[in-house]
């Protein structure tokens, strides 16, 4: 199943929830703190550093669902339903999920006798995916996002046509990602390898993990992402980017400063690995020609906007722009995330394929 | 009580529907949904390690021979960002695991629920991170 | 000329670099404080063997002198480590086992003191406050605190800093290690009660002297000290580029869960 209409069918599912009365929260950028917003570095750059989260746009859909057409933002209704889904989130963080016990409910049906409950579909349609997670697992939104989608950009917030090379090579990955017995790691996404998230999969928000640190010295802004440890130096002083035989997973970043905003373009990318999507691995693979420019603009002492501007040519038949708050919450810091190290669910993944491997084997011997 | 269920259908369906980008990596490529278990036991030893910390748990077999168990829980940085720590599950703690067994066949397990005997969950709540504002805060400036 | 560098070299390890009364023309932050950001790495061959060692063959004859291991002096005060009896058996089998069992060679964060003497770059960011360290090596990083000390929340490879200034001198303290890094290729190593005190001291503005005072009583019957000279990359446009390395590991890690071809 597409990950992205799975994603429509969460926000058509959270859109048509009860009607819980609901606090309203506090709007991501108040008007009375902007005033405030311009602090500076001892030697005069904005100053954009601190520990910021992409938390609050938790549960807004990449793609804007069809329904809305252009309207980037919800009406007060819809707001408010967002807002049930935040407080219900942080709640079954809080609580540790409302009771769900689904293996337990398996159980219990074999004992009295009656059939197992039907998993509902998970990722590929089966399997334990379709699992709720469990509540202890999740971060989540503070407060809810007036946006019907990340994409901001065409106005109708959905992605471009992919050009007929990104979409074989999509087709491809998918097919690759959905073999029912994986052959070797490479099965696997970036992500799941512990390789990376890439710039676009660093930020863009997810169960947990959503946290980034900038850090700033005269001539530099470095970006350190939490989960999977990415870091970007990215030089101030107008430097060009590297020569194009060096390319990378984050690609090279180079910065500038427009006003009170840092402008961040990044070349160099290793082309037809990771996507400009969730966890880097939502969508076609981009090519080597891939550019991103992102900007950073504080707009409250707790707020900074994020945009980015993806341009590849080769993959996507036109550009196309995600914009949304991050925002630094209290307390909130980020700890090593060692992932390759402690990456025991690949061993487990493989050692049960080759298990399956095994298994199909002796039914095709019978 | 009908807002009950809301909230637990609001729950389930939000996390149905975001899981598949949400988790580290495909469930069903490491667990198994047709062997669901509940497992009681003793915790050993908590790893504290990412992408998925592990509880080692000791359980009691019927025969009285006892079985090692690993159990794979989440992310711990969004726990240590809720204010536990590595003491916060010590050795000798008694533990209720639901969840499947690995694919593998091996005596490893996906915690789905994790309680205490007396069934209150573990890893609830925000233990506090003694940041200003935050409801943990002792109030130690 | 070798004579006057290793007599410069006794001359700084010995002077105590908080007390030092001259100091040495150096950048500086808006502060007053020494200014640490640059492209830092170590010369020598610590990473093989911290402490000294002959030059020797290397695992695979088929790399002949490129996969040689050269020799080096080492950077142990007083050459020797003080290991307890038990972990020096523990060393020795580390030492055998050193192509296999070696965290660098499976991609894993290197741990602290020996992130400081990879034979790879790192990054200094030194903001007003607080100051990051990225290390080429496996895209590893952590922040040095400069605020209020904070306890480790958890054991981690690359453990908790919190620093501070004693005058010119970056004190850092790193404590909650996971004990399972090791100092070097030839099988040194820690447990998870290591405690590490480093010291950052620029001698001029390209070279800094690093010093870490090393304890571990689980492991060590006292503390003790290793100093290596870090040099500032120079090069024009001289930048940190990445070594995602755990691409190179995955068929060694998981080579034998991978399906064979069927014949």
């Amino acid at each position: 199943m597409n990950q992205r209409l799975f994603l429509w069918m969460a926000v058509a599912a959270m859109a048509t929830l009860g009607s819980v009365s609901a606090q309203t929260a506090p709007q991501t950028t108040p008007k009375s703190a902007k005033a405030a917003a311009d602090p500076k570095t001892p030697w005069g750059d904005p100053d954009i550093q601190g520990t910021w989260t992409s938390d609050d746009t938790w549960g807004v859909p990449f793609e804007r669902p069809k329904n809305f057409g252009t309207r980037a933002t919800l009406t007060e209704d819809e707001l408010q339903a967002r807002q049930k889904t935040v407080s219900n989130s942080e709640e079954f963080v809080e609580t540790g999920g409302a009771n769900h016990s689904p293996a337990k409910a398996q159980l219990d049906a074999k004992e009295k006798g009656e059939a197992a409950p039907a998993p509902p579909p998970g990722r590929f349609g089966r399997g334990v995916d379709s699992a709720p997670v469990p509540g202890h697992w999740g971060e989540f939104a503070r407060r809810p996002s007036h946006q019907t989608s990340q994409i901001v950009d065409p106005p109708d917030g959905r992605l471009p046509a992919l050009t007929p090379e990104a979409q074989a090579k999509l087709d491809a990955k998918n097919k690759v990602r959905r073999e029912a017995i994986p052959a070797s790691y490479t099965n696997w996404s970036y992500y799941d390898r512990c390789i990376t998230r890439g710039v676009a999969g660093s930020i863009l928000p997810v169960i947990y993990g959503n946290g980034l640190q900038i850090v700033q010295t005269p001539g530099y802004v470095a970006i350190r992402y939490e989960m999977v440890h990415d870091v970007r130096i990215i030089p101030t002083d107008g430097r060009p980017h590297l020569n194009s035989n060096i390319r990378s997973y984050m690609g090279d970043a180079v910065g500038h400063w427009e006003g009170k905003t840092l402008v961040v373009e990044t070349t160099n990318f290793l082309g037809d690995r990771m996507a400009v999507g969730v966890n880097g691995d939502g969508g076609a693979p981009y090519s080597e020609d891939l550019k991103l420019t992102e900007r950073f603009t504080r707009v409250s002492p707790n707020t900074v906007n994020y945009e980015m501007i993806v341009d590849d040519p080769k993959t996507y038949t036109a550009t196309w722009k995600v914009a949304f708050p991050i925002t630094q919450e209290p307390g909130y810091q980020l700890f090593e995330y060692a992932c390759h190290e402690g990456n025991m669910a690949m061993h487990n993944m493989l050692n049960a394929a080759r298990l399956d491997d095994k298994k199909a084997a002796a039914a095709a011997a019978k | 009580m009908k807002n009950k269920l809301w909230i637990a259908a609001a729950g389930i369906g939000l996390l149905l529907g975001v899981a598949p980008v949400w988790a580290h990596h495909a469930f069903a490529a490491e667990f198994d949904v047709n062997k669901p278990l509940v497992l009681h036991g003793t915790v050993t030893k908590m790893e504290w390690i990412n992408p998925h910390a592990w509880i080692h748990l000791d359980v009691k077999n019927a025969d009285g021979t006892t079985t090692s168990w690993m159990i794979e829980a989440g992310a711990p940085n969004g726990l240590l960002r809720r204010g536990f720590n590595k003491a916060s599950l010590p050795p000798g703690t008694e533990i209720v695991v639901e969840g499947w067994q690995a694919k593998d066949e091996s005596t490893r397990a996906n915690g789905s629920n994790i309680t205490y005997p007396d069934g209150r969950k573990l890893f609830i709540g925000s233990q506090g991170t003694g940041a200003p504002g935050d409801k943990g805060d002792k109030g130690d400036k | 000329m070798i004579v006057a560098a290793s007599w410069a070299a006794i001359f700084l390890s010995v002077l105590p670099a908080a007390g030092q009364t001259a100091a040495p023309r150096v950048p500086r932050m808006a502060d007053g404080k020494p200014n640490l950001t640059g492209l830092w790495q170590a010369m020598g061959t610590a990473d093989w063997n911290i402490q000294d060692h002959s030059a020797a063959a290397g695992p695979f004859y088929q790399l002949g002198a490129i996969g040689a291991i050269p020799p080096g002096q080492g950077i142990v005060e007083g050459g020797e480590i003080p290991y307890k009896p038990e972990a020096l058996q523990k060393k020795n089998v580390n030492f055998t086992n050193r192509f296999k069992d070696d965290p660098e060679l499976k991609c894993y964060m290197p741990g602290v003191p020996r992130a400081a003497y990879l034979p790879y770059p790192f990054q200094i960011i030194q903001s007003q406050k607080d100051i990051l360290f990225a290390y080429e090596y496996a895209t590893t990083n952590r922040l040095i605190n400069m605020g209020k000390p904070q306890e480790a929340a958890t054991d981690t490879w690359m453990g908790t800093s919190n620093g501070h200034w004693e005058k010119d001198t970056l004190v850092v303290d790193v404590t909650g290690f996971n004990g399972n890094a090791w100092f070097d290729r030839a099988g040194d190593f820690a447990s998870d009660s290591l405690h590490v005190v480093e010291r950052y001291s620029l001698l001029d503005a390209n070279t800094m002297n690093y010093e870490a005072t090393i304890e571990d009583p689980a492991t060590f019957t006292r503390p003790w000290k290793i100093n290596v000279i870090l040099y500032r990359h120079r090069e024009k446009d001289a930048r940190l580029l990445e070594f995602k390395c755990v691409e190179f590991t995955e068929q060694l890690l998981y080579g034998d869960l991978v399906r064979k071809p069927s014949k």
